[in-house]
């Protein structure tokens, strides 16, 4: 009888509920840390800032695609799934990374690009040359371009088709995004199959997971819009029954840019994707401060459908691409690009590319409002590389690369990136006089005990000590003030019957807001503030009111019973 | 199970310092206890009361009391803070007990409940509010039971209302989950509790703070309110649909509708209003032709009595005006008379809400921007509400005269709002007055 191997996962705990409680950190590696000084960031680079990482305190890293690439699309152009780009260091470089995160305690996940390939991926290479080389159907091909056309067009600023005749060939492949990326053709076994020896690949090395590019697309059927398909769901649960059964522990996070109602079928029955992304959160927690009311933000909550129990969403304020706007209506897509893009270069597709800081106009209490809410809605949260510091960006580089500038870690050369010379850095650092690294830095931050870093830190310190915010039930609290959104944690130990609750309670105005919450049913309760555990008066059978700073928020663990450090007591 | 008479002396004092007492100033009203139910014999004793209270030549008024009854030992910390709820000691079958208002028992408030929507099941419950005509308790956040303290025949508007919205399909309402009935008399009704919701007024107060704060144009605003106005105008649109289908609708007589209006404006008597104007918009009312259908309408239509939930904007409240007669509450009129009441509640938000920062003198600039307000919300409103599909059909054909009969029912809802402010908080009258000068302006 042979047990599943758990290879190098000796350092964590044996948990594989541990997403579900996990705070993540997206790293851009050629943005993070740059060891050989060529202006690139690479994996020993990151690897020598994994002490940095265990410090603040975050439980996985989620890496963009490392994979070899001729990076046309940022590295989602894979050209050989095996390979490390060069740039970034050798398969060796990634196990050590892999094995040194474990040894602190933090795992590693990297996105994975199933839907498709580079051109330049040997696999293309020999499908298009003939009709009938071993890799011809390896990709979908089709004598003209009109199969289909009810798909939509993803990539609307670059691309006119999801076909594209290939001359080489003399017929049209099928692309869902850039035309350099020709789609894979899951319908072939051998193609299905290879997917799932990458994938295995990964995990053998060490890797706890995928953040799964772009899944809706993996299958074309007639007649359809080629989202969402069946096929596509049996595919992704065959691949979950292979890793459960190969890598107990390790999870899969899909990436399906859908109104929640929809992104649910990607948990299928417990048996599909361990977590997807909740987009439409986020640009309401946007639109919600702008109006400083919290109807935007419980409105798409309660929308959002129960998930089963062994789930999670990822919730997150900002990531590598752009502000999503493609969840919500046109309305308020109108609203939020009146409220953060004066500037038409700040708009890209249908979203807004800007960092958290400028978004927030670099309000730190903002700021701290947004991570106190992205820590406390249910979801696993997903951090940006360099939000713990207020990074900002810089939108007059093109693309999406406005919010991809390096890692500030000193208010030294290049911001302690890379001794490369400035020319040579894949981007240039910030130097302005707001967000610039002399002013913004991990360095400073880390020596200033009452800085944005440090709020971070201790505010991952709480989340970590209560599972309750990872796992816990949710409940939206009635309260008169619309500015005001309080809500409710809560599991209960099925053993014991102990019961763990946090009262989350959030000012979304500018102004100071007072507060009367409906909390009769914990009469005989003590709250107490979880970043002092300083105890606030028992909650009794009249509203508990509560007054809010402008952007205040509370986080309180309830206690059921007197409390012995309760403040009226002490002084009598 | 009780002393009819200590009762009716006890009530002599209680009643008149109830908030639904409709008897005004008079501090000695004759009593008279008309019905003593017992729905639940032990202690603590459940007593369903209705109380006739004769005030002047007006005669009796028949109140709903529901009476808690604890042995005179028992401590009743509900009570707390709450003299108005104790009405006084009486005897009973029992032995002497104390009587109280037997919605602050949480105990007894449980057992109406159940008494009323047998179906449903609370833990806790509590006082919501108590309004001028009834009192409603929330049951663990999810069910709103409210009571009617002033009796009259013929079945409660907001139940009849609420129950027929429902049943054509209207989905901006709570549909009644249980209702009391005695003979002809409603009592009581449940509805679901529209938990975390805001009341319409709240949020237009949040996006008039945030206009005074930034000083911008309203469109340049965060909080602007327009996008929420034009949603309100739709679920307004959709609930005339509604009535239409569940009242029909009748050819109405405008002459009459212009008749009420002059009728109000003769009984608030001289208050620097100019009358000759406002006949001369009644007039043209009077004799106009296209003024479209009557239905069955809200009739006491504001921003207070709309919720904005996480389902969308609800309607609440279908009493109508609680100072009109019901058979009168019932006739169908214009669902312009909606409308322009919810026009005339953006204005009192803008007025409120400078009202609220206590500016010592006038800010011009702020006048400016609450009219700007106004302006956007209502043009919002009415856009939400004109763009249904459907509701041409209960509107005048022509704009001008659809124009015609809002304006004349907003300047009928303004003259009642300076007689109401005169009479109530006469340093608020300025609003409405206001409004009137500036609907008499128009040409």
């Amino acid at each position: 009888m042979t047990e599943p191997q758990r290879p190098t996962n000796l350092w964590l705990p044996d948990d594989d509920s541990w997403f579900k409680k996990a705070v993540f950190y997206e790293v851009l590696l050629r943005g993070f840390n740059d060891s050989n000084d060529d202006g690139t960031g690479d994996l020993v680079g990151l690897t020598e800032k994994l002490d940095y990482l265990e410090w603040l305190g975050v439980d996985c890293l989620w890496l963009l695609p490392f994979y070899e690439s001729p990076l046309r699309d940022g590295g989602y152009d894979i050209s050989d799934f095996f390979n490390v780009l060069p740039e970034y260091g050798t398969i060796g470089d990634a196990a050590n990374l892999i094995e040194e995160a474990h040894r602190r305690g933090i795992r590693v996940i990297a996105d994975m690009v199933m839907n498709h390939t580079s051109d330049a991926h040997p696999w293309f290479q020999e499908s298009r040359k003939d009709r009938t080389n071993d890799k011809a159907d390896w990709y979908v091909w089709n004598d003209d371009d009109t199969r289909w056309s009810e798909a939509r067009i993803i990539f609307t600023d670059t691309e006119v088709s999801n076909w594209t005749l290939d001359p080489v060939r003399g017929q049209y492949y099928w692309h869902r995004f850039f035309h350099h990326q020709p789609d894979l053709n899951y319908d072939n076994p051998e193609v299905a199959q290879g997917m799932l020896d990458v994938v295995r690949f990964w995990l053998d090395l060490g890797l706890d997971g995928f953040r799964l590019d772009a899944v809706p697309y993996l299958f074309e059927r007639d007649g359809t819009d080629g989202e969402n398909l069946k096929e596509t769901h049996d595919y992704l649960k065959l691949l979950r029954k292979e890793i459960d059964t190969s890598h107990p522990g390790t999870v899969v996070l899909a990436e399906a840019n859908q109104w929640p109602a929809d992104v649910v079928d990607y948990f299928g029955d417990d048996d599909e994707c361990h977590m997807c992304f909740h987009f439409p959160l986020m640009p309401r927690m946007y639109m919600a401060l702008r109006r400083e009311e919290r109807h935007p933000i419980t409105e798409i909550l309660a929308q959002t459908p129960a998930i089963p129990d062994g789930c999670q969403w990822g919730i997150f304020l900002r990531n590598h691409d752009e502000l999503t706007l493609e969840m919500v209506t046109d309305e308020e897509r109108d609203y939020m690009y009146a409220e953060y893009a004066n500037d038409p270069r700040m708009k890209i597709n249908v979203g807004i590319r800007r960092r958290l800081a400028p978004l927030l106009d670099n309000d730190r209490r903002v700021a701290e409002l947004f991570h106190a809410l992205l820590y406390s809605l249910p979801g696993s949260p997903i951090m940006y590389y360099g939000d713990e510091i207020l990074m900002g960006d810089n939108i007059y580089l093109g693309d999406r690369d406005g919010v991809r500038t390096p890692m500030q870690w000193t208010p030294d050369r290049n911001g302690g990136f890379s001794k490369a010379d400035f020319a040579q850095l894949y981007l240039p650092s910030l130097m302005d006089p707001v967000y610039g690294y002399s002013a913004v830095n991990v360095e400073s931050q880390q020596r200033n005990p009452s800085s944005f870093l440090h709020w971070i830190r201790r505010m991952l310190e709480v989340r970590k000590a209560h599972p309750v915010f990872g796992i816990g039930s949710f409940e939206v609290l009635s309260a008169e003030n619309p500015s005001v959104l309080a809500f409710i944690r809560e599991t209960v130990d099925e053993a014991t019957g102990q019961r763990d609750v946090v009262l989350c309670v959030s000012n979304l105005s500018r102004f100071a807001q007072p507060v009367e919450l409906q909390l009769a049913h914990f009469e005989g309760w003590v709250p107490h503030e979880l970043l002092g555990r300083v105890p606030f008066p028992p909650i009794g059978e009249l509203p508990y009111f509560v007054t809010l700073a402008p952007y205040g928020f509370y986080w309180f663990s309830l206690t059921e019973g007197a409390s012995s450090t309760d403040p009226t007591t002490e002084i009598s | 199970m009780i002393d009819t008479a200590t009762l009716e002396k006890v009530l002599h004092d209680h009643l008149p310092k109830q908030r639904w007492f409709a008897g005004g100033d008079d501090p000695a009203p004759a009593v008279r206890v008309a019905s003593v139910k017992v729905l639940k014999g032990d202690w603590p004793v459940l007593l369903h009361v209705v109380a006739e209270a004769a005030h002047g030549a007006a005669g009796a008024t028949p109140y709903q009391l529901l009476i808690g009854l604890r042995p005179p030992e028992e401590l009743e910390v509900f009570l707390e803070g709450k003299v108005e709820a104790y009405i006084g000691e009486v005897e009973t079958e029992l032995g002497p007990a104390h009587a109280y208002d037997a919605v602050f028992d949480p105990e007894l408030a449980i057992h109406l409940l159940h008494h009323i929507a047998p179906g449903a099941d609370a833990e806790r419950a509590r006082v919501l509010h108590v309004e001028q005509s009834n009192t409603s308790i929330i049951y663990d956040e999810k069910l709103f039971l409210k009571l009617f303290r002033q009796l009259s025949a013929g079945g409660n508007p907001d139940i009849e209302v609420t129950t027929a919205l429902a049943a054509a399909g209207f989905a901006g309402v709570a549909a009644p989950l249980g209702v009391w009935q005695e003979d002809d008399f409603d009592l009581a009704v449940v509805n679901e509790f529209l938990a975390g919701g805001s009341e319409g007024f709240a949020l237009a107060l949040n996006s008039l703070r945030d206009l005074y704060d930034r000083r911008e144009p309203p469109e340049a605003c965060g909080g602007d309110f327009a996008p929420e106005a034009r949603r309100l105008g739709i679920i307004t649109a959709r609930l005339h649909l509604a009535m239409a289908e569940a009242f029909g609708t009748t050819d109405p007589d405008a002459s009459a509708w212009a008749a009420d209006m002059v009728g109000q404006l003769e009984r608030l008597g001289d208050v620097g209003i100019d009358t000759g104007a406002a006949r001369a918009v009644y007039e043209r009312l009077a004799s106009a032709t296209d003024v479209g259908r009557a239905t069955r309408i809200h009739g006491d239509y504001h921003l207070g009595q709309v919720m904005r939930t996480d389902a969308g904007w609800f309607v609440l409240d279908f009493e109508g005006e609680p100072n009109r007669p019901v058979e009168e509450r019932r006739r169908p009129s214009s669902p312009l008379r909606d409308v322009a009441g919810m026009v005339r509640s953006f204005h009192y938000a803008t007025a409120v809400a400078i009202r609220d920062r206590g500016d010592e003198v006038v800010d011009e600039e702020l006048a400016e921007l609450a009219r700007a307000w106004e302006a956007r919300n209502t043009f919002a409103f009415r856009e939400g509400y004109r763009a249904v599909e459907g509701i041409d059909a209960l509107l005048p054909s022509d704009p001008a005269a659809c124009d015609l009969v809002e304006a004349s029912f907003e300047l009928d809802k303004a003259i009642y709002e300076v007689g109401y402010e005169l009479s109530h908080r006469p340093d608020w009258v300025v609003i409405p007055r206001a409004a009137v000068d500036r609907l008499l302006e128009a040409p």
